[in-house]
């Protein structure tokens, strides 16, 4: 079984299965939801059966790689493996795109080519964080567009169609500048290829580096998202429905996260170097800035898609970091979020379908017929709010402490930023809670009451909350179970990191200061900004 | 015996099961659940129960002298990082768990009686379990960052029971303004942890203390920045021990069930800051910036909380001024540098106040019989008074509260306060100045309440007080008040009853403690310090410092002196009526109303930091939608007449557009070979 193709596996089966779908016999939809579902947790089990068994937690270094020549005039080769950085990230979106499955349980309006879509997606996000090469990886970045797209404008809201088309254009036009840094890297140098390892050992000139990594900037930056790059997703999100939040949420914005730790940093160190402080300042403008919008807004939907900008804000410093705590938290910030994201979007929409208004204004009370929507989610809320306990704390504690003890800036800029993110902190709870207040307490909102039923949840929603709330608490109380599965690729990762940093290097040699106070004599990174 | 320490993390661990176990039952079967009532009720109490005896036998084994016991896993890593968590029993340790598991042993009892028509009932023990889980992790952590982690869930928990009654206009706002007040602490807390994680590469106590001291004498590290990080973790205990400027959230988080302002906002989640202020000790040691900051803020406090009680008429509302004032002594004390003295006062403190809360809530709870379920009214001492003839179990255990708390000897707070007085005196006079006129307005509004309350003639059903506290309320609180008065306003007795048995055990048993556990720590023969005193000292200070029996008795004196003229005081304007309190308030109107409406802290807030961050936010949003999306709209535009342009370019046939994308591609390899 050692040779088995499991990753191929992983990514073809839905996608095979999803073609099956139109001859599946079927009126109201009700076989294709079962079988979609039973699809996907197949899926997920050969992805926990295939890590489980084949997958080294100690070796850094790319696993279960498949490796097979696709057309070769354009020496476009059919690769996939994983590691590190990729393997947890396979795992969440096989958790997630089954649980977004079931959250579309009440789909009714054209269901085969809803499931469809969902089952194409599945294959598709996995193939994201799986392909190693470059060409690969630019297309199948282009194809999860695609189900996006029309899940986005076939099901969404009133403003679909202007989101939808919004959504691709942004991610679209990001794409652009894969497909442009991409084949540049493919061409420079002696030998031409698309394989990402084989590229990343190419020696580029520090200008080109400079010019790939902001192409590539842009384009993660759109999907992460950055400011200011991240007007489509309030839109996108204000007009999905819960399952499409989920996956938005829960899977896609992950991908930019991902991206930028794979390419930007993994493969173009030196410039990383230079972008590093650029990256923590867009951080910190992501958490202040989206915080801040997310408080004033009033729709629910907006709000939560603001927090979700506000909370990518912190793997941006923690990928600029030059720490192994700091890239840590960065990638645990990254599933932590995906969890806490999905589960507040599928909130907000198992009270839409009740409620049916998004505006905080035509709510209130909404807690006192449902009191296990009520603690839902009021837990989930206090999950993205990073109550210690649950995962977004702890992600949040190590990207602190990492940026905290970072030697790659000056004191000054560090405490700088350190406070600015703890400003983060404050501002977090007061849009949660304030949302929490104004829907679910005080006096039921009678206009609301007379025209709408308030049901309580029922158990199909309790169980996907229950499914994201346990890996989330799990974390929290022992964030170690899911850190050393990565922590091999991350450390070296931040090992090839600081040996691109000139100041860093000369550290190593010189005797360390003790604890760890750094001597304010050393030269900093950060000088390299006023260029 | 070491057995016992093996399983002591049991401790904060069974109450956590017991309402997770509570909890899961809500949320599957929550009807079964919720009709098991006092099958659960008599669960939850016989698992804090059981942690009660674990921590007798831990603090048992301590005073015996067995050592400081700890023990840790590696919780998260990260290259060469490794933090661990784990729990360390020492003296402060065994103590602080003592005292919060009899305190919520006895107020879960009590809230069977308090809490027996309310339908949230099973939710309540769930809710009270897990703070005690929390309160009880924190009590036990080794290092910084599980301060930190419990320190934040002792929030959340108090965030989730003062919003416990949610179609409450008043406990949904009040609830958050805890929870975000906690917050701005909390951002101080961590930015210090952090800082003196910087400076000293460990989160342990007494490794970061004695390295900053270290790094302090040698100069490596400034003493304006090691100051920096102390008074920023002190900002922690600031706002949890409701200290000014951080205070405002407390009086507000009486809108919780009584039981919860007796638990959590008195006795025991508020004692944390202080707690706090005892586990940082080696830190703070070497920085007497800090220390003075932290006596200084202490003192105003207690000056600032005692001021504001004078005149509350909110029975709960003048006893949450009482703690912030007593808090501020505690703290005080610590930034005198009288660890013993903060702490003693902690240990006394938590018993009788936690006591006058219960008895506060069995005024409540007997006044609702009368007036109905309306805060507004069964809170209000205006329209109690001579609740002595009705409830003499509940006006017994109160005035022994109020004599512990005026420090009349030899009543519990008498020792406590009187050390705090007493090493005030030695180090700052105008410290021990502010102390000793606080001292004599906590007894003054102390015996106002009880005159008000449980002397002269019941007014209960007095009409035309309630209309008028009616409608200033309604006043007060804006529309939304209206929704509250249409509640019952209408009890169904003439008068109040005393409380039953549930109720009434716990206030009895409170009073042991309020009255007698002062002597454990006389000044000659001082128990408490011999048990409790700042790591470092030398033990038999005693030895070098003899009792001296005179300045003693001068000290006590004069405390003493100024409780007694409190209380005439009082007694003169609230039961004789000799003096008339609304002549004097007339007379100095602006005194008065700053002491009504609290200084204006609420009004200043509100108005510089809601109005502002609204405002801000606002704008901000405005900027997203105008500016940063306005100039993607702009570009889309340009896009469209661009394509337009290019549609004479666009021939469709996909060689074309793959030759382009090339060129540019090589364009890109030649330019940058060239570099």
């Amino acid at each position: 079984m050692a040779n088995f193709p499991w990753l191929t596996t992983v990514i073809l089966f839905p996608i095979v299965a999803s073609l099956l779908i139109p001859f599946i016999p079927d009126k109201d939809g009700k076989t294709v939801r079962w079988y979609s579902l039973t699809v996907g947790l197949i899926d997920f089990a050969i992805i926990v059966y295939a890590f489980c068994n084949g997958y080294d937690l100690s070796n850094p270094n790319l696993q279960l790689v498949e490796s097979y020549t696709w057309i070769p005039q354009l020496d476009l080769k059919w690769s996939v493996g994983v590691d590190g950085l990729s393997m947890p990230l396979v795992v969440l979106t096989g958790f997630i795109t089954t649980l977004a499955i079931m959250a579309a349980w009440p789909v009714t309006f054209k269901p085969k080519l809803f499931y469809f879509l969902m089952l194409a997606m599945y294959g598709g996000q996995i193939a994201v964080f799986a392909v190693q090469d470059m060409l690969l990886f630019f297309l199948v970045w282009e194809l999860e567009l695609v189900p996006v797209y029309l899940i986005l404008s076939i099901w969404g809201g009133k403003k679909r169609l202007y989101a939808a088309t919004k959504f691709i254009l942004y991610t679209a036009g990001g794409s652009l500048f894969i497909l442009i840094a991409a084949l540049t890297m493919a061409f420079y140098g002696d030998n031409v290829t698309f394989d990402m390892s084989a590229i990343a050992a190419k020696d580029y000139s520090l200008n080109l580096q400079l010019l790939l990594y902001s192409g590539f900037l842009i384009a993660y930056g759109v999907k992460l998202p950055i400011f200011p790059l991240h007007t489509w997703l309030p839109d996108a999100h204000g007009e999905a429905t819960a399952p499409a939040h989920m996956l938005l949420a829960g899977i896609l914005l992950k991908m930019g996260g991902y991206a930028l730790l794979r390419m930007n940093a993994g493969m173009l160190p030196d410039a990383h170097a230079f972008f590093a402080p650029v990256l923590v300042i867009l951080g910190v403008v992501n958490i202040i800035y989206a915080a801040l919008t997310s408080f004033a807004q009033r729709n629910l939907k907006r709000k939560i898609a603001y927090s979700s900008i506000s909370h990518m804000g912190f793997v941006l410093i923690g990928i600029a970091s030059f720490t192994d705590l700091g890239v840590s938290g960065a990638m645990l910030q990254m599933i932590s979020h995906g969890l806490i994201g999905a589960s507040l979007f599928f909130m907000v929409g198992a009270t839409y379908d009740r409620t049916h208004t998004l505006m905080l204004d035509e709510m209130g009370g909404v807690g006192q017929k449902m009191k296990k929507v009520f603690a839902m989610w009021t837990t989930c809320s206090m999950a993205s709010l990073a109550l210690p306990g649950m995962s977004g704390f702890v992600a949040e504690l190590m990207i602190f402490v990492g940026f905290a003890t970072s030697d790659a800036y000056s004191n000054t800029f560090r405490i700088i930023i350190v406070s600015l993110m703890a400003v983060g902190v404050i501002l977090t709870p007061i849009y949660l809670l304030s949302m929490l207040r104004e829907m679910l307490y005080g006096p039921e909102n009678k206009e609301l009451v007379e025209h709408t039923k308030l049901v309580d949840a029922e158990p199909r929603e309790v169980f996907i909350i229950a499914c994201l709330l346990i890996p989330i608490i799990g974390i929290g109380l022992y964030p170690k179970i899911v850190t050393q599965v990565y922590d091999s690729t991350t450390h070296q990762l931040t090992a090839l990191l600081r040996n691109s940093v000139p100041s860093l290097m000369q550290e190593a040699s010189t005797a360390s200061n003790p604890y760890n106070l750094i001597s304010t004599t050393a030269p900093e990174v950060e000088t390299v900004v006023n260029h | 015996m070491e057995q016992l320490y093996q399983y002591a993390w049991l401790i904060p661990v069974l109450p956590l099961l017991g309402a997770m176990l509570v909890g899961i039952g809500l949320i599957s079967v929550n009807k079964a659940t919720n009709n098991l009532r006092q099958i659960v009720a008599v669960f939850i109490v016989s698992i804090i129960g059981t942690a009660m005896v674990l921590s007798f036998a831990l603090f048992w084994s301590q005073i015996h002298g067995h050592e400081t016991y700890g023990r840790a896993i590696e919780w998260a890593s990260a290259g060469d990082f490794h933090l661990q968590v784990g729990y360390t029993i020492d003296h402060l340790a065994s103590l602080m768990l003592v005292i919060v598991t009899t305190v919520a042993f006895l107020v879960m009892i009590y809230t069977d009686g308090y809490m027996a028509h309310d339908p949230g009932y099973v939710r309540f023990y769930a809710y009270l379990s897990i703070f005690s889980s929390s309160m009880l992790g924190l009590v036990i952590s080794p290092n910084l960052v599980q301060i930190y982690i419990f320190w934040e869930l002792v929030g959340m928990c108090s965030y989730l029971l003062i919003g416990f009654w949610y179609d409450r206009k008043a406990a949904a706002d009040a609830c958050q303004k805890a929870f975000v007040t906690n917050r701005v602490g909390d951002f101080g807390l961590l930015l210090g942890m952090l800082g003196l994680y910087w400076a000293t590469g460990s989160f342990d106590f007494a490794v970061v203390g004695e390295r900053l001291e270290e790094l302090v004498t040698s100069g490596a590290l400034s003493a304006g920045l090691a100051t920096l990080f102390a008074v920023l973790v002190f900002l922690g205990p600031v706002a949890k021990s409701a200290q000014f400027p951080l205070h405002v959230w407390l009086p507000d988080a009486m809108e919780g069930p009584t039981p919860i302002s007796a638990l959590i906002h008195a006795a025991t989640m508020v004692a944390a800051g202080v707690f706090l202020i005892a586990r940082i000790y080696p830190i703070l040691e070497s920085v007497p910036t800090a220390m003075t900051i932290i006596a200084w803020t202490g003192a105003f406090t207690a000056f600032l909380g005692a001021s504001i009680a004078l005149t509350q008429n909110d029975i709960k509302k003048g006893l949450a001024y009482s703690t912030m004032s007593q808090l501020g002594y505690m703290v005080m004390a610590m930034g005198l540098g009288s660890y013993s003295a903060g702490l003693f006062h902690l240990m006394t403190h938590a018993y009788f106040k936690a006591m006058l809360f219960l008895c506060s809530g069995s005024v409540i709870h007997g006044m609702e019989a009368v007036v109905g379920h309306n805060a507004v009214l069964a809170q209000d001492m205006r329209l109690m008074g001579g609740l002595r003839k009705y409830m003499p179990i509940t006006a017994g255990t109160f005035l022994i509260g109020n004599l512990a708390i005026c420090g009349i000897p030899p009543f519990a707070g008498f020792w406590s306060k009187d050390e705090i007085l007493g090493q005030a005196f030695t180090a700052n006079p105008v410290l021990w100045g502010v102390g000793w006129a606080t001292a004599g307005l906590t007894a003054f509004y102390m015996f106002r309440m009880y005159f008000m309350t449980f002397e002269g003639e019941f007014r209960g059903n007095d009409e035309g007080i309630r209309q008028q506290l009616l409608t200033s309320a309604g006043v007060a609180f804006g529309p939304g008040a209206m929704d509250a008065e249409e509640g019952a306003t209408h009890g169904h007795d003439e008068s109040p009853h005393e409380s039953p048995l549930t109720m009434a055990l716990p206030l009895v048993l409170l009073a042991v403690p309020s009255f007698a556990l002062g002597w454990i720590g006389r000044p000659w023969a001082n128990y408490f310090e011999e048990f409790i005193h700042a790591p470092g000292e030398i033990v038999s200070e005693m030895g070098i410092e003899p009792f001296d029996f005179q300045e003693f008795a001068i000290m006590a004196g004069l405390s003493v002196a100024i409780a007694t003229v409190g209380i005439i005081v009082a007694y003169l304007m609230y039961r004789a009526k000799k003096i008339d309190p609304a002549a004097i308030a007339k007379k100095y109107p602006a005194l008065y109303r700053l002491s009504l409406n609290k200084w204006y802290f609420d009004e200043i807030y509100y108005n510089v930091f809601i109005v502002g961050c609204r405002r801000l936010a606002r704008q901000i949003m405005e900027v997203d939608y105008r500016v940063v999306d306005g100039a993607v709209n702009l570009t889309g535009l340009a896009t469209l007449l661009s394509g337009e342009g290019l549609k004479y370019l666009e021939t469709g046939r996909a060689q074309f557009y793959a030759l382009i994308v090339f060129a540019a591609v090589l364009g890109f390899v030649l330019v940058f070979s060239i570099v």
